[in-house]
Formats: structure tokens, C-alpha cells, sequence
């Protein structure tokens, strides 16, 4: 059975996924969700495959109603959850009965936010992703009233006597900070910065308020290109940090252009990209070198975690008849065809 | 550094690019050479079937190869590119026969607010400016940011036309431009420091079909001058190949 939920307060929210991995190759960014570990997690929590739509939250408070029974779990950034005006857990399964508000306020120490949905949401997609563009205008628009189908509904699961929240999975959530220690890689144009290359590492830089999703600009000590050659344009990677004027450093996240003709001095590893995509201006950035073997271990680590998180909540659901784990009634018959 | 040259019959330099890219340059020194090298090695990458691999974005001399990090490591993506570049080097980098793309473009006014700037720049007139625009047969040499737009080598110009010092907030859809040695065609309306001597009344972009522009690398294009009063009987007319 299909449910839904209708937007009471939109803040800064948008239905998204983890991104359009096939979009760079025609010329359209990735986007998606910036913090992609909270988002995969608040799916796994909701129990739907990681990379399903859901809501993304920026800074400012939200609110939704439930029309039917439906179970979500919220990641990201703390904040305070209540549903139906009862304070609930962030960072675990949450039940909505119909007719109860959802609501999010006061994100803070982070930026963003994920709110899952079991069943997740019915939405269009362009090359294989609901995340919005907005330069080729494609996405969701959420404003006050705002209907999402979701595909599922889910039967209330509280405490028989006390209607208090029954799980309580006790999950290890992500730190979060106002200085962040961002783990970078030598970038390929990384010489063309001589010595002040170095000045990366030494420098605490501060988050811009012309920050967004397209990237991040920091104040600060500014390394400097040594060369006046012009670049021809290629395509950058998300993370690439650049020095594109003397007034900022920019670090390129989801959002970014696909092609540029800066040099790329270094490369913000994915796993801290997620902890960039939770600073806010104002906050403090250090920056630290790491390897590419050693960040390649260290997101690994990171979705291992996951892994164990995804088990854990199909053990869970499936003992309580949560549709979590292989659906096997809905797959289509094998064909010989 | 993290360069590393190739013993491939094409000169390649293979450079990190964080956990989850990597940079592949060709360095025949053959301009021409470079680029079919890189077009051609992006096409078996993307059709390879490579677990992890999301793309691969290829531009002039280099080009970029995305990857998962989690179901692969750029240890495996540079092994499957050297593989690519083997089997390149075997068949030869022949791209797909080019389709040609024709341009209707209101030159100059408020369709191309920057023609007399660039006219002055080159130390020509107008006129002469926009026949040296339609006079070439383009080749498409990447797509690029916004939105797949179509990356030419530039018009015979005298010298190269510098950006504009205060980049516009917006350029509309359709904005025909030139910068430094190249020319460009807006798909979407976007930010944009190029110089804007025209406007094609062709959509570019459809969003609703599946890749978002109808050219690939290597179509050619050329432009055509069409008078300001003809601009609105190409309304929601899409660019498509020539038959």
C-alpha cells in the first residue's frame, strides 16, 4: 500500500538521493546528498537500500505530516525531533502514525540534515537520480503543501503501554564539530604550487557565507600558482581545491561545474567531503595530507560500518515483519524470455 | 608526485586525483592526436562494464575517470585504463562518423551584447567579426560546464578574446559565445564571464530526453545568420542533427 506526507514547512529541504554518478560524463554534476554517509545511513535506518530518495535538510527547521502510518529515521547534523510532539531519537527508526507532525528544529554544530522514509519516494529521475539541478531545472520543488507518495506505509511500532519508541539500537553517530580536520590528497597540478603549497597545511581557514552546494570558499592564507600558463579546461573532480582569486581558497564539492581550467592543488578525500558538507560559515577548517591508500581504507571503514548497520536493521525488522529484507514476493517470476 | 609515464605506443600520464578520480593525460605533443586518444579511451571505459567505474569525462588532452572507492581503488582504474589504452593502441582511436549540426543565431544588439567589444578588441568590424563566426566548420571537442554546453576551438581570430573582468550572473539559454581560442553555445541559462556576440533561438537542452543534448564530441557545427525578426519562428524548435 502507498503512503504519503505533506510539506508544512519546507525550510531549505530537497528530495534527493546520492547523486547522478552518470551526469559528469554529459556534462551535468554529480549533486546529491552532500553528506553522503548520514544519507545512506538514515536509509539504512528506514530500512530501504542506501541510495533511495529522501530528504535533505539545510540549517533551517522543518516540518512535515504523516497522511498515513509510515516509519522514518533522521541522521545528519544534531538537531531536535519530535513527532506528534514527543521528543524522539535521531539516528534511529522512528513510527509516524497519520495525521502526526514531523518536525526538525534547531540543526546546529552541522548544516544538513536527512530525513528517510521506509519505502522512500515516488519522484522523477533524470539518468538514473531524483537529484535536483538547478541549472538544468530538474528536481522536486518543496513548498507548504507539498504532497510525496511514498511506496509503503508502516503499522505503528511503539511500546504496547506507554506509546514510547521501541527502538532504541544505541548506534555509534558520527562526531560532529565546528573545526574539522578535512583529510586532502596531493592534487595532480600540486607542483605548480612550489612552497606555498604547504601553506594548506599550515593555515586555519574559515568557512565563507558564499558557501554552497556547488563548493566551499575559505579564508585564509593563500598558497600561490608559481606559473601565468593558461589551462586548457578538464574535467576536476569533487574535492578539488582551488585557488581561482587571491581573496579565497575554493574547495569544489557536488555541485561543481564538471570542467575548469584552474589547477587542482589538492584533493579533499570522501569521506571528509562529508564533513565539509556539514561546516558552516564561520566555522574553522584545518587541513591534513593523507594518501590515497589510506583514504581509500578510511572510507571503506566507513562503509563496513554501514554494512553492520544495514544487518543489524534486517535482523530487527525482519523479526518484527518489517518489510526489510529480501522481498521476495514482490520480484517478478523468473522468465525464460 | 604521482605521475607516472606509461610504456603505451601513445605517450600517457596517469595522475591521482583524490580516492575517487583519476587524471589521464595524453602527451603525444599532436594537439589533434591527444584528443582522439582521450574521446576514445573515455568511449571503452564507459562501455567496459567496469564494477565501480561512474565515468568518464574526457576534454582536450585529458581525461577525468570517476570511481566508486568502495567496490573499486584507483590501483584497479588505472590498470583497467593501461588495458584500455592497449586495446586503443591495437584498434586505433576511430570515433563514430560526425553528424552536423546547423545554428540559427541573432548576431549583436541585445542578443549579443558583447559583439562590438570583441569586433573592437580584434581591431575588425562587426560584419566582419560574424562572418569569420560563420564561416567555420566547428568541431565539438568536449561538453562542458553548464549543462553539457558544446566546447569549440574558437573562430580565425586575430588574437585570443579575453574574459569579461565582471563575469555576468546570468547569460540566458541559447547565448552564442567566444573567449580566449573558443566558442561555446549556452544549453542553460548560467553564470558566465565569456563574451556573448549572439543568441540561437534552438533549444538546446531537453531535459526531457535522455542525454540532455543532442551532440556528442566530434558532431560538427556551424552557425548561420538569421535576422532578429526570424528569432521567434524557431520558438520551441530543438537543435537536431542534419539529416
Amino acid at each position: 500500500m502507498t503512503g504519503s506526507l505533506v510539506i508544512l514547512q519546507p525550510g531549505h529541504s530537497v528530495v534527493t538521493d546520492l547523486g547522478r554518478t552518470q551526469g559528469p560524463a554529459f556534462g551535468l554534476p554529480v549533486n546529491g546528498a552532500l553528506d553522503q554517509y548520514s544519507a545512506k545511513a538514515a536509509n539504512i535506518l528506514a530500512g530501504n537500500e542506501e541510495n533511495e530518495p529522501l530528504l535533505e535538510l539545510t540549517a533551517l527547521d522543518f516540518r512535515m505530516r504523516a497522511t498515513t502510518d509510515l516509519l522514518i529515521a533522521v541522521s545528519g547534523a544534531p538537531l531536535d525531533l519530535t513527532v506528534g510532539g514527543r521528543e524522539c531519537p535521531q539516528w534511529e527508526p522512528v513510527s509516524v502514525r497519520a495525521g502526526e507532525v514531523v518536525a526538525v528544529r534547531g540543526i546546529r554544530t552541522g548544516l544538513r540534515a536527512y530525513i528517510a522514509v521506509h519505502g522512500s519516494f515516488t519522484v522523477p529521475r533524470l539518468l538514473g537520480s531524483c537529484a535536483p539541478d538547478t541549472v538544468v531545472g530538474f528536481g522536486v520543488k518543496l513548498v507548504q503543501g507539498s504532497e510525496l507518495e511514498t511506496r509503503k506505509t508502516t503499522a505503528p511500532i511503539t511500546h504496547p503501554y506507554f506509546g514510547l519508541p521501541l527502538f532504541r539500537l544505541g548506534l555509534t553517530k558520527p562526531t560532529f564539530t565546528t573545526n574539522p580536520v578535512i583529510d586532502v590528497t596531493d592534487g595532480p597540478d600540486v607542483a605548480e604550487f612550489g612552497d606555498t603549497a604547504d601553506l594548506l597545511f599550515t593555515t586555519q581557514y574559515t568557512v565563507s557565507p558564499r558557501s554552497n552546494h556547488i563548493g566551499l570558499r575559505l579564508g585564509g592564507a593563500l598558497p600561490e600558482r608559481q606559473l601565468t600558463s593558461e589551462v586548457l579546461s578538464r574535467g576536476v573532480p569533487v574535492g578539488a581545491i582551488e585557488v581561482p582569486s587571491r581573496e579565497e581558497l575554493l574547495v569544489l564539492h557536488r555541485g561543481r561545474g564538471v570542467t575548469a581550467g584552474y589547477p587542482v592543488m589538492a584533493v579533499v578525500t570522501s569521506r571528509s567531503l562529508d564533513l565539509l558538507a556539514q561546516a558552516r560559515p564561520g566555522h574553522t577548517v584545518t587541513f591534513r595530507k593523507t594518501t590515497v591508500a589510506e583514504a581509500t581504507a578510511t572510507h571503506r571503514a566507513a562503509c563496513l560500518e554501514l554494512d553492520r548497520l544495514r544487518i543489524t536493521i534486517r535482523t530487527v525488522f525482519g523479526l518484527l515483519g518489517i518489510g526489510a529484507g529480501e522481498r521476495w514476493h514482490e520480484l517478478s517470476p523468473a522468465s525464460g524470455a | 608526485m604521482s605521475a607516472s609515464a606509461i610504456a603505451s605506443r601513445t605517450a600517457l600520464e596517469i595522475y591521482e586525483s583524490g580516492d575517487a578520480a583519476l587524471r589521464v593525460v595524453a602527451q603525444s605533443g599532436d594537439a589533434e592526436a591527444d584528443w582522439a586518444t582521450v574521446h576514445s579511451l573515455a568511449g571503452w571505459l564507459a562501455t567496459a562494464g567496469i564494477e565501480g567505474l561512474h565515468g568518464a569525462v574526457p576534454t582536450y588532452d585529458s581525461v577525468l575517470v570517476e570511481f566508486d572507492p568502495y567496490l573499486t581503488s584507483a590501483r584497479q582504474v588505472r590498470a583497467f585504463v593501461l588495458l584500455g589504452m592497449r586495446q586503443l593502441d591495437f584498434t586505433g582511436t576511430s570515433l563514430r562518423e560526425p553528424r552536423r549540426f546547423e545554428v540559427p543565431v541573432v548576431y549583436g544588439g541585445e542578443y549579443g551584447p558583447d559583439l562590438g567589444r570583441v569586433a573592437e578588441h580584434q581591431g575588425l568590424d562587426v560584419e566582419d567579426i560574424i562572418a569569420r563566426h560563420t564561416a567555420k566548420t566547428y568541431v565539438i571537442r568536449c561538453l562542458g560546464a553548464p549543462a553539457g554546453s558544446p566546447m569549440m576551438d574558437g573562430p580565425e581570430f586575430p588574437v585570443p578574446v579575453p574574459r569579461l573582468k565582471d563575469p555576468r550572473l546570468s547569460v540566458p539559454a541559447g547565448a552564442v559565445s567566444v573567449a580566449g581560442r573558443q566558442a561555446v553555445i549556452a544549453p542553460a541559462a548560467a553564470p558566465g564571464g565569456w563574451c556573448v556576440i549572439g543568441q540561437t533561438p534552438l533549444s538546446v537542452l531537453d531535459v526531457s530526453r535522455e542525454p540532455l543534448v543532442p551532440y556528442v564530441p566530434g558532431d560538427q557545427l556551424r552557425f548561420y545568420r538569421i535576422p532578429e525578426e526570424d528569432f521567434g519562428s524557431f520558438a520551441g524548435q530543438f537543435l537536431k542533427a542534419r539529416p
